[in-house]
């Protein structure tokens, strides 16, 4: 004990050692923080390349259902309808529009089911700019295109900056959405009103979490830990 | 006691300095080499706001990594312990915060992290328990460490006493 007393009292002789000591730590750090948010962003804007060879698909109208939560309503009037409730940042969400996307995409396009996409944006800032976006991209009568690219791209760390008007305005460029209606509504947040009721709407639906899924009015219980589209594909023909 | 310390303490130096240092090598390791997902875990405690706690979440594992080396080979193991017990005192304290909050999410202490299903609300609180009493074990690892760092096979030699 006495013996590391005394150390103690010398130990901070040999300062040169100590700073020196400190210095490779904080160089160690410094150094591991720098390489790791490089990293990140090539990540993040090699995550583009994904969009690459994206060809813009066919029109689909969508019109926005304030009786509905203000929903995006794509093919009204189908007797089964869907309501997918979804955050763009959100990761889960991610998992399931990859399961079961195009699907829902057919769905629509085969005039088979009502889809109503639900854009929320509790997980921050960015998500409510995408979500603007988005509702957008439904003005253009392009949300499923838009809707499927911000998936593609979808970064793993939310709220991460990669969601800005700017990104948001390169992603429609790749998909083919570039008109001046498209850009103006992106920069000047035209849409903020729908993304707000939209998000307003979640209690009186019982939505908490996302993604949700309603089939015909009931709640989706995926029973698998995973999403697969054939238990979807048979939950939706059960209706 | 006393004698039975001065006995055992360069052994006991050296366990406890495997122990912090092999614990904060391990974690910061896994986490270092998936920069996101610690970011990502450290923005779900949701006590800094997000870009800094992903600039924090970046810079920890690396943190843990460097005094993690320090204590296994004994190198300023006085300072090394008392950055390893000011981290596990952080750790201890953000836990105690998301339980208070009633935040459900994995510690991602060994990697990981993010947010956990309601459903398993029981098991995630009994891991906070487990995290906190860990955690309580090392910062006592680190106490000892402040108090005698000179042990077995360290770097670092007590200087003579002229």
């Amino acid at each position: 004990m006495a013996k590391q007393a005394k150390a103690q009292a010398t130990s901070g002789g040999d300062n040169f050692t100590r700073w020196l000591v400190i210095g490779m730590v904080a160089l160690v750090v410094i150094t591991g923080v720098v390489f790791s948010m490089m990293s990140q962003s090539t990540k993040a804007s090699a995550s583009f390349a994904a969009l690459k060879d994206y060809k813009l698909t066919e029109a689909v109208a969508a019109t926005v259902d304030p009786a509905q939560g203000s929903g995006i309503v794509l093919n009204p009037g189908s007797k089964t309808q869907i309501d997918v409730w979804e955050d763009p940042q959100c990761p889960i969400c991610k998992l399931f529009e990859d399961a079961n996307g195009s699907y829902l995409d057919d769905l629509v396009r085969t005039k088979k089911a009502t889809v109503v996409f639900h854009v929320l944006s509790f997980l921050g800032d960015e998500s409510v700019r995408t979500a603007n976006a988005q509702f957008c991209a439904a003005d253009e009568n392009h949300y499923l295109d838009f809707h499927k690219a911000v998936y593609l791209v979808q970064p793993s760390l939310e709220n991460s900056g990669f969601f800005t008007n700017e990104n948001l305005l390169k992603i429609g460029d790749y998909v083919g959405l570039n008109s001046k209606s498209f850009i103006d509504c992106v920069n000047k947040g035209s849409k903020l009103d729908y993304v707000k009721a939209s998000y307003d709407s979640m209690p009186s639906y019982k939505v908490t979490g996302t993604p949700t899924v309603f089939i015909n009015g009931k709640l989706w219980e995926r029973k698998s830990p995973d999403f697969n589209l054939a238990e979807f594909r048979l939950a939706v023909e059960a209706g | 006691m006393k004698t039975l310390n001065a006995k055992f303490q360069p052994l006991l130096t050296l366990i406890f300095r495997l122990v912090l240092g092999g614990v904060l090598v391990v974690a910061g390791g896994i986490k270092a080499l998936s920069p996101a997902d610690s970011a990502g875990a450290v923005a779900s405690y949701k006590i800094l706001p997000t870009q800094i706690a992903h600039i924090f979440g970046y810079a920890l594992p690396w943190l843990e990594v460097a005094i993690g080396i320090l204590l296994i080979i004994g190198l300023s193991v006085r300072f090394a312990a008392i950055t390893g017990g000011i981290v596990m005192v952080m750790f201890i304290g953000a836990i105690i915060s998301v339980w208070a909050r009633g935040i459900l999410i994995d510690c991602g202490c060994f990697g990981g992290g993010g947010a956990i299903d309601p459903s398993k609300a029981a098991a995630a609180h009994r891991a906070y328990f487990i995290e906190i009493l860990r955690d309580a074990g090392l910062v006592l690892s680190a106490t000892y460490l402040y108090f005698f760092p000179y042990g077995r096979l360290g770097i670092e030699k007590l200087t003579p006493q002229i």
